[in-house]
């Protein structure tokens, strides 16, 4: 315990720093002789197509450049959502800041970088109102119906994120448009869709980290539908193109233990953790570790989660289902209904309606927690997991032949969906007589 | 810890819970935790820019190496690094490219281009590499990833007909040990059709040049710090067509109708996620005629807008026909520099941007130069104002290119089309302070963004652009343009296989002889391009005497659009 206290002090300590001398490291040099990077360009091959440095670039050659401000901003988060480190976002939010503060009016593209940087946050009302500021600013803005996708989406509405979704799909037909088509498309349960969008998406993607992206959710839809070796094959694919894409080593590491291969999964889950120590990559690390029978190493990880989770606020971020997950995690359910309930106050996700029914539950208020169950799964989204909680639900409100048959469903839909709850609903569903 | 209070909460579970939760194992289910990342919401890629469909420059030019006939240079996916491997770049496989030809002036295309590509992926799932070995032709068994295009035509809004399909296109050069003769895999991508047609798609450098500093004066900066070439050394996705005046010309008759208007676009299928995911239609996401157009003419938020939109609509989009006559850059230009920024509104501009250079449209540019409505079998009533890149086949091919083009007093170049050689960027800030209707170069912009060449020297002969950077390449400028000493790349098209499809239609019309100049030139107005020739000859920069300023039209002479 104490060796994973000084763990975590030592991660928390080194994280912030990190975040705090890099937001130096990145406006420190703006001020460096534009005559260097010139002659640079001129004398040699050229300068990185890397999104950052190529805006770091032209603010050197051009520094009132506030579009080009709004798009480092965008860079920046980028890089945070591809590496899951959300140290970006600082840095994010000051190149939004230069950028209002060049142009404090009509600035659509800096009203959509701070959108997606609320997104980034969780903060998704202040990421709608950005959005929908931006797209009074500029009605074809592609990029502006994406933020606001994705906010109306996490908050729970689903007929303006379709909306916004179709939009972007009208005036952008693209990866950014698709990959969120498709997702629009699995949360109604049109997997085979879904997938089909995905592909074109994947069609249109250029970069390494692009195609990462698109293996990735492919790899995650095949694993929706239960197959475990199509996604392993998506998530190798993808680490192929991007051998450092968390999202797909987390994938693999997570195909790892739902065939049972706890070591393999125990290994995979120690490097996802050690390169982006996130609150949700360290929740599923320590779920591992505790099926795997190793509950010392499950509170170590279940403890620096809690420190990513402080690190995530600390950053501006707001996540009561984050907050509501650990607390479920750590045995407090009571906590967690506190905190699920608060985030559902700010969104109705079906994600939060599942947390929030599934944390009532275990808390013992099974007629509530039955609502929000059910709540969930009302859009048509596929999940394993909804189905599961429901049917547990159910089953401790004695409605047996409706447990029965949502627990059939769960592990229909993934045989595998949890190395911890899978065998749960197994055993459950022979208790009442049904067989998978 | 959280053992203990699983536990104590357990306690308390409802009687039909723990009936079953004896069926359980252990322990594990009181805290069962919620299924793997439902916290972390899903976050896609948001991108700004799509390279793949975004048309960064388009040319069109005729060159003295084959009279009678234009070419076309389109460009995407600015910035591609050399040797990226095992990046590369391929033209996107789900989209449409586009060149548009306007010969009527109805701001509607007469004459339409489309390509579409294909990739051959035979990588297979153990590599990932782009070539498994040294490349030596475009079909070499260690090339793992091709593409190849359809290029289809339409005229006069009949149906697409493919003029070839399988062409093949020059592969992104990956580096010397890869591809130790990249010129020769240039030389195989170039294609001959039926109907003397010229076609090539590929890598290659990146033909425009400025100092992105430049900018620096769209934000209230100045100039002091320009002169490198900021594109340097970067290559570029470009494709090229050579086609007969006659299959762009109005009636075919470029003697009579030699002027066009040029404008590319990108499409994308529409898909549907309402009601089920559908497909069906496309979607216009790009659209580029004119050069800095999108960085100097088009305000912020009317950007998309203009890529999502027709020339027809532009002469109904008052802001930015607003924009154009009533241009923020000379503002700008007179708070650094003290230059008086000319009156509006800028009818002059409106020529340059809108209508081309012509007397038959009320504006102030005294000459007749690249309207299409000089053309013989236009009538006035059916031209419609609208953003094109204007070129009139007919003006001779310059011996020696100004780089100035027009302004320079050299009419074959840019804003009459545009030649790979023009230096756009100092031309539109003359244009936009004033010159083309004063015919008096402005000194405090005369060095511009102080980049007069692009780094690499371009070809004599098709398809002009330079072979793309690789390993070791010098990217110093060399300066010159044209008549410099060709690549490799320049004796291709002998070796290159000549499909056997025959354009239908064209096929007997095949490199039927050039357009007599000089009947051409007459055609728009011998004594106009004559007088706007002197307007311009004389420039500050070559420190002669300047011609008296001719005086603008007057001011209030309001565009009919």
């Amino acid at each position: 315990m104490r060796r994973h206290r000084m763990v975590r002090a030592t991660i928390v300590i080194v994280v912030v720093a990190a975040a705090i001398l890099s937001i130096g490291a990145a406006f420190g040099r703006q001020s460096g002789p534009p005559r260097q990077v010139a002659e640079r360009a001129a004398s040699g091959p050229a300068a990185s197509a890397d999104p950052i440095v190529r805006a770091q670039e032209r603010l050197r050659l051009v520094p009132r450049d506030w579009r080009t401000w709004a798009g480092l901003a965008v860079a920046y988060l980028e890089r945070g959502r591809t590496t899951a480190d959300p140290g970006y976002y600082p840095k994010a939010h000051e190149a939004v800041r230069r950028s209002l503060a060049l142009r404090p009016d009509g600035n659509a593209d800096a009203l959509v970088a701070r959108g997606a940087l609320a997104n980034a946050r969780h903060d998704f009302a202040a990421a709608r109102r950005d959005a929908l500021a931006a797209i009074r600013l500029n009605a074809y803005g592609a990029d502006a119906y994406a933020v606001l996708a994705d906010a109306e989406t996490q908050l729970g509405r689903p007929t303006e994120a379709t909306a916004a979704v179709q939009r972007l799909l009208d005036l952008r037909p693209g990866l950014s448009a698709y990959a969120r088509g498709s997702y629009d498309l699995e949360q109604r349960g049109a997997l085979a869709a879904a997938t089909g969008l995905m592909r074109r998406a994947l069609d249109a993607a250029m970069s390494p980290a692009d195609i990462a992206f698109c293996r990735g959710q492919l790899g995650d839809l095949e694993w929706l539908a239960g197959d475990l070796s199509g996604a392993a094959e998506q998530y190798a694919a993808g680490l192929g193109a991007d051998p450092r894409a968390v999202s797909l080593l987390r994938g693999r590491a997570r195909v790892a233990a739902a065939s049972g291969l706890l070591d393999a999964a125990i290994a995979n889950y120690a490097d996802v953790t050690r390169r982006s120590p996130t609150v949700g990559y360290l929740l599923e690390y320590a779920r591992v570790l505790r099926a795997a029978g190793r509950t010392g190493g499950a509170a170590g990880q279940l403890a620096l989660a809690n420190d990513a989770q402080r690190l995530f606020v600390a950053n501006g971020g707001v996540d009561g289902l984050t907050a509501a997950e650990l607390a479920i995690e750590a045995g407090r359910p009571s906590d967690a209904v506190t905190a699920a309930r608060a985030e559902w106050a700010r969104r109705r996700h079906a994600d939060v309606a599942d947390t929030l029914g599934w944390a009532l539950h275990l808390a013992g208020r099974d007629a509530e927690a039955l609502r929000y169950a059910r709540l969930a799964g009302a859009r048509g989204a596929l999940s394993a997991t909804y189905a599961y909680h429901l049917g547990m639900i159910e089953l401790s409100l004695g409605q047996r032949r409706a447990a029965r048959a949502n627990l059939d469903r769960a592990l229909g839909r993934n045989p595998a969906f949890s190395p911890i709850d899978a065998p749960i609903a197994r055993k459950a569903l022979a208790g009442l007589g049904g067989a998978r | 810890m959280s053992t203990t209070a699983s536990r104590g909460r357990r306690r308390r579970r409802a009687p039909a819970a723990i009936a079953v939760a004896a069926v359980l194992a252990g322990a594990l289910y009181g805290f069962a935790p919620i299924d793997a990342g439902a916290s972390s919401h899903r976050e896609a890629p948001l991108t700004a820019a799509d390279p793949a469909v975004d048309n960064t420059d388009l040319y069109a030019f005729v060159s003295k190496d084959r009279p009678g006939y234009v070419n076309f240079v389109a460009n995407w996916i600015p910035f591609e690094e050399p040797n990226g491997g095992p990046n590369f770049y391929p033209f996107a496989t789900d989209a449409s490219y586009y060149v548009n030809v306007d010969n009527n002036g109805d701001a509607r295309p007469d004459a339409r281009f489309r390509w579409t590509f294909r990739t051959q992926d035979r990588r297979g799932t153990d590599t990932f590499l782009y070539n498994n070995g040294p490349v030596t032709s475009l079909d070499d068994e260690n090339l793992l990833v091709r593409q190849t295009y359809t290029l289809e035509s339409s005229f006069n809004g009949a149906p697409f007909k493919t003029r070839i399909s399988g062409a093949p296109v020059a592969p992104s050069r990956t580096g010397p040990a890869s591809m130790p003769d990249y010129g020769k895999l240039r030389g195989q991508a170039v294609v001959q059709l039926p109907g003397g047609w010229k076609i090539f798609a590929g890598q290659a450098d990146d033909p425009f040049f400025l100092d992105l500093r430049v900018f620096d004066l769209l934000y209230g900066g100045d100039l002091s710090e320009t002169g490198q070439d900021t594109l340097a050394g970067y290559n570029v996705n470009t494709i090229v067509l050579q086609v007969p005046f006659k299959d762009v010309a109005l009636g075919a008759d470029a003697a009579r109708n030699p002027v066009i208007g040029v404008w590319t676009t990108t499409d994308r299928p529409r898909v549907r996620i309402t009601g089920g995911d559908s497909y069906g239609g496309q979607v216009q996401v790009s659209r580029l005629g004119n050069p800095l157009v999108n960085e100097v003419v088009v305000p912020n938020g009317l950007k998309d807008a203009f890529n999502a939109s027709s020339p027809d609509r532009d002469a109904k989009n008052p802001t930015l026909v607003r924009r154009v006559t009533e241009p923020e850059v000379p503002k700008l230009i007179q708070a650094i520099y003290g230059i008086p920024a000319p009156a509006t509104p800028r009818n002059d501009l409106a020529e340059i941007f809108l209508t081309g250079i012509t007397t038959k449209a009320g504006g102030p540019i005294k000459a007749d130069l690249n309207s299409q409505l000089n053309n013989a079998d236009v009538s006035a009533s059916g031209f419609v104002p609208s953003e094109q890149l204007r070129l009139n086949l007919g003006v001779p091919v310059a011996g020696q290119p100004d780089r100035l083009g027009v302004l320079g007093g050299d009419l074959q170049g840019f804003p009459n089309g545009r030649r790979l050689t023009d230096d756009v960027v100092d031309i539109e800030l003359q244009a936009l302070v004033g010159a083309a209707q004063t015919g008096k170069l402005v000194d405090a912009l005369a060095a511009g963004d102080k980049v007069d060449a692009n780094d690499q020297a371009f070809g004599a002969a098709f398809p002009y652009v330079a072979l793309p950077n690789g390993v070791g390449v010098n990217t110093a400028g060399s300066g010159s343009a044209a008549g410099s000493a060709p690549s490799t790349s320049e004796k291709p098209s002998a070796e290159a296989p000549a499909p056997s499809l025959t354009p239908a239609g064209y096929a007997g019309n095949a490199d039927s002889g050039q357009v007599p100049m000089a009947v051409a030139v007459s055609a728009v107005g011998t004594a106009g391009v004559l007088a706007l020739a002197l307007l311009f000859l004389i420039g500050w920069w070559r420190r002669r005497s300047r011609p008296a300023p001719i005086t603008p039209g007057s001011t209030d002479q309001t565009l009919q659009l």
